[in-house]
């Protein structure tokens, strides 16, 4: 097929146009989960291929006082996504009187990512919040709705590199005779601006800004950090 | 396929009424009557199951029922109907867990089964139900018990104690002189017995009622054993 059109034409033959209904707009998302605190941290920079289309466009969303999520991959999915979700969390307090814990959020997430199943939301999710117990939780998606919770994830570009750094930072794992500490809040926070420095270093898609949101009982705080802009 | 009716069969009459609708409601005035008492500490329902015949397996069918751990129902009017919608509360409960992974509130519940009776009165070629239904449950979050009323218009009403089904005006004034905002389950469910009591005939068992309580441990029909237990202290 290929080999024989190569042979015809050489390498100016017919080609047939596709229309691609996802774009890749980079950016990488990051959650832990401590012991009355969640952290979720994003990078600003939106590209597309070696484009670079803003340096402030944040992919964090505050969803509620107790849950953030962090979203990434095709932002045109990312922006209908969170506007779902905000309308079905408006439409949950109307109706119940009440607001909508992390783990519900999570698990209709869950439910309308694999409502489209057939045509996917091309999007890489984690939410991160407290529980119905006050505890830290974090919990990550696929494009379809597979969810877990889990102490710490990355997703996005620089997952990746991300994640095998936080296995031993945050895990302890693969270290040897290693005292398992709990994390504290500052050491979280410290620690994810540490990690997405790194990533701005070898990732081209991660850069320019991080924002960190940090989740107590107290509400969401945010901080701002500065990142490698080239 | 079976063609549908696309008009309703339900229509206004010129003085403002859904015929259909107050038929309906004197099918439950017909039908068994049906208690509910709310607790501080939970929620009764009873109701009076009397069978044409001895040769009635009694055990084998039943009147209460669980649409989930912690929310219970009981009915006045045709039973058939409400098996029908029984399995939709159940289903309707069922996908709440699924979508949220949490157990539905017993007003989110009524109010989505008062939504599947509205259906019936404006959607083509059906009619209303023919049951009242009675939903007693208790919520976990807030620790507290829920007593609710449906009705075949598709209206519904939280209730501190209520009758419905035979001679429930009367079921209601027993009621409303018996009632207090003090009473524990085990009062409840004495008085419950009482009210069924008013406008049965004949001698009551342990076999022709049913009763079934709600509370923190969730919903569960009393045993014919637990039955006579009361009965003999109502006696």
């Amino acid at each position: 097929m290929d080999s024989q059109m190569n042979e015809l034409y050489g390498n100016n033959g017919p080609k047939q146009v596709h229309f691609s209904p996802y774009a890749f707009n980079g950016g990488t998302v990051l959650a832990v989960a401590g012991e009355d605190f969640a952290v979720v941290a994003s990078d600003t920079r939106l590209s597309e291929g070696f484009s670079i289309h803003s340096r402030d466009t944040p992919k964090t969303y505050k969803l509620s006082d107790k849950t953030v999520l962090g979203s990434c991959g095709f932002h045109g999915d990312v922006l209908t996504l969170t506007k779902v979700i905000g309308a079905r969390l408006k439409m949950f307090e109307h109706s119940h009187n009440k607001k909508m814990s992390t783990s519900s959020i999570a698990a209709m997430l869950s439910t309308m990512l694999y409502y489209k199943r057939f045509f996917p939301y091309y999007v890489y999710n984690i939410i991160g919040g407290i529980d119905d117990e006050g505890k830290g939780c974090v919990y990550s998606f696929d494009p379809v709705g597979s969810y877990e919770r889990e102490a710490y994830r990355a997703g996005g570009s620089a997952s990746s590199m991300l994640q095998p750094l936080l296995d031993n930072q945050i895990g302890f794992k693969n270290q040897e005779g290693a005292t398992v500490v709990p994390l504290s809040k500052e050491k979280a926070v410290a620690l994810v601006k540490d990690v997405f420095i790194s990533a701005a270093e070898r990732d081209i898609y991660t850069g320019d800004a991080i924002i960190v949101q940090v989740v107590t009982k107290d509400g969401v705080k945010t901080e701002q950090f500065p990142l490698r802009k080239d | 396929m079976t063609e549908r009716y696309s008009f309703s069969l339900t229509t206004f009459s010129p003085s403002g009424k859904l015929v259909q609708i107050e038929y309906a409601l004197a099918a439950v005035s017909a039908g068994a009557p049906s208690v509910g008492i709310k607790a501080l500490n939970g929620v009764v329902l009873a109701t009076e199951k009397k069978q044409k015949s001895i040769l009635y397996d009694d055990q084998s069918i039943h009147k209460i029922d669980y649409i989930t751990k912690n929310i219970g129902m009981v009915y006045s009017g045709m039973g058939p109907d409400y098996r029908v919608l029984l399995t939709r509360a159940r289903k309707l409960a069922q996908t709440y867990y699924l979508t949220y992974q949490e157990q539905i509130p017993t007003a989110q519940l009524v109010q989505r089964v008062a939504t599947v009776m509205q259906e019936f009165t404006q959607s083509g070629g059906v009619r209303p139900f023919g049951v009242s239904l009675l939903v007693a449950g208790w919520d976990e979050d807030e620790e507290r018990p829920y007593l609710y009323q449906c009705d075949p218009s598709g209206a519904y009403f939280a209730w501190k104690a209520t009758a419905m089904g035979k001679n429930h005006i009367n079921g209601k004034t027993f009621l409303e002189k018996r009632y207090s905002e003090k009473l524990e389950l085990e009062d409840a469910v004495h008085t419950s017995i009482l009210t069924l009591k008013e406008s049965f005939e004949g001698q009551m068992t342990e076999d022709n009622i049913e009763i079934g309580i709600c509370n923190q441990d969730g919903f569960r029909r009393l045993a014919p054993s637990e039955i006579k237990d009361y009965l003999a202290s109502v006696s």
